[in-house]
């Protein structure tokens, strides 16, 4: 689990091109969206995400609601994906 | 909390989830996206009025068409009421809880105190379940909220008689008949023939597919109709807000139609419908494609000529996509 929770910040910081932040500055169980969050994330970049962890595990997350609660932290994340991948 | 046995269940959208909830209750199990299916609910629509401040479009079908159709194809029946008067309103209200009704109330969005500040915004098409009474205040069962919620009297009378457009008026509905047996197979399919017609068949320019080409075209000249680009930006980022964030369950609405489809195809052991039901999953991938760089460019004031042809084309895309997939579902709907 620990491997899929480093995989998912290097996935993230990819996508959104995160440069200045270095993956143990953010901790598995931070709020991703919340202020004051290292990495400044918000609603676009929640949908890019989205989008991206689909292309990789083949998971999706359609709706918004479902969304707010999965993107919560690392951990909700890497808990969603391992219960759900398809890749 | 006694909250008499209601099972509060989230959804993506207040009107489909408030209805599949209701029903469920009284007896009728029924998910959101067959609500939703069954109702013909998925829609498009765009349009350009003086009534307008800014174009707009939309994805769904009208505010309470979901019940109604619902209704209508399947045989269930629901008690609705208006209120001139807010004090009848309450009154009938409370009657019903007393008697240990919940009642499906329209409210003003903003009122519901017991969601976070930053998405309470006036809409007055809010759909929640008022559960029972708890002194003097209410219990509520909203979709968008992960359990059952309180609200003091003020709040939820504020909710239900706001005015402006769409005023609720005190709405409410609860059912007071199931039929023994619905027809699932003729309801489906009367569903999937409305709601293909409404997208290929209306002759106006601006509804159904026609409108989503409409809206392809007319994006191109937005930046006349706005005030600056901080307006432009502005209503060019309400693409994502209409899109996604609305209770669409995603891509405008376009994955809940396309789960409907599957449970059809389940209930109805037609792998035809399966078929259909990736078809327009992959249709609503490419949807929130738009969301996302329409939320992009407007985020980064990036709204040359050459960045809105490229959504409009985009857009336009999407038209040609599903013209044939509503094409091919309606000829599906005539063959059953």
């Amino acid at each position: 689990m620990e491997e899929l929770k480093q995989e998912i910040k290097l996935l993230i910081m990819e996508v959104l091109g995160i440069t200045d932040v270095e993956p143990d500055e953010v901790g598995n169980d931070d709020a991703l969206f919340a202020e004051g969050n290292v990495m400044g994330l918000d609603s676009i970049d929640a949908l890019e995400i989205v989008m991206a962890l689909q292309e990789k595990y083949g998971v999706r997350i359609d709706d918004k609601n479902q969304s707010r609660f999965i993107l919560k932290s690392i951990t909700t994340i890497s808990e969603f994906i391992s219960k759900n991948r398809k890749n | 909390m006694n909250t008499l046995g209601f099972k509060h269940a989230m959804a993506a959208h207040c009107e489909s989830g408030t209805v599949s909830s209701i029903l469920s209750h009284a007896g009728l199990q029924i998910s959101e996206p067959m609500v939703f299916g069954i109702s013909g609910g998925i829609f498009f629509g765009y349009f350009e009025s003086k009534k307008f401040p800014f174009p707009t479009f939309v994805v769904r079908n009208r505010p309470g068409q979901i019940r109604t159709n619902l209704a209508k194809r399947t045989g269930a029946k629901f008690a609705e009421r208006r209120f001139g008067d807010p004090a009848k309103g309450e009154r009938e209200l409370n009657g019903l809880l007393a008697r240990g009704v919940p009642v499906a109330c329209q409210t003003d969005f903003f009122y519901m105190n017991y969601l976070p500040n930053h998405v309470r915004v006036h809409i007055n098409v809010h759909f929640i379940i008022v559960v029972k009474r708890n002194g003097d205040n209410y219990i509520v069962s909203d979709c968008y909220s992960p359990s059952l919620s309180e609200i003091d009297r003020d709040s939820l009378m504020k909710a239900r008689f706001a005015g402006g457009s769409f005023a609720p008026r005190g709405f409410l509905f609860y059912p007071k008949f199931l039929p023994g047996n619905i027809d699932y197979e003729k309801s489906i399919w009367k569903g999937i023939r409305s709601a293909s017609f409404m997208m290929v068949k209306l002759p106006m320019p601006f509804l159904g597919v026609k409108g989503i080409r409409l809206f392809a075209k007319k994006v191109t000249d937005w930046p006349k109709l706005a005030r600056d680009t901080e307006h432009l930006s502005h209503e060019i980022m309400k693409i994502n807000i209409f899109l996604e964030d609305q209770g669409t369950g995603g891509a405008g609405f376009r994955f809940m139609y396309a789960t409907f489809l599957r449970e059809a195809s389940e209930l109805l052991n037609d792998p035809d419908l399966l078929g259909m039901s990736k078809r327009i999953m992959e249709i609503g991938d490419r949807w929130r494609e738009i969301s996302l760089f329409a939320a992009r460019i407007g985020k980064r004031r990036d709204l040359g000529p050459d960045r809105l042809r490229e959504l409009g084309s985009m857009i336009a895309a999407r038209a040609d996509e599903e013209e044939i997939f509503f094409r091919d579902l309606l000829a599906l709907s005539k063959e059953r």
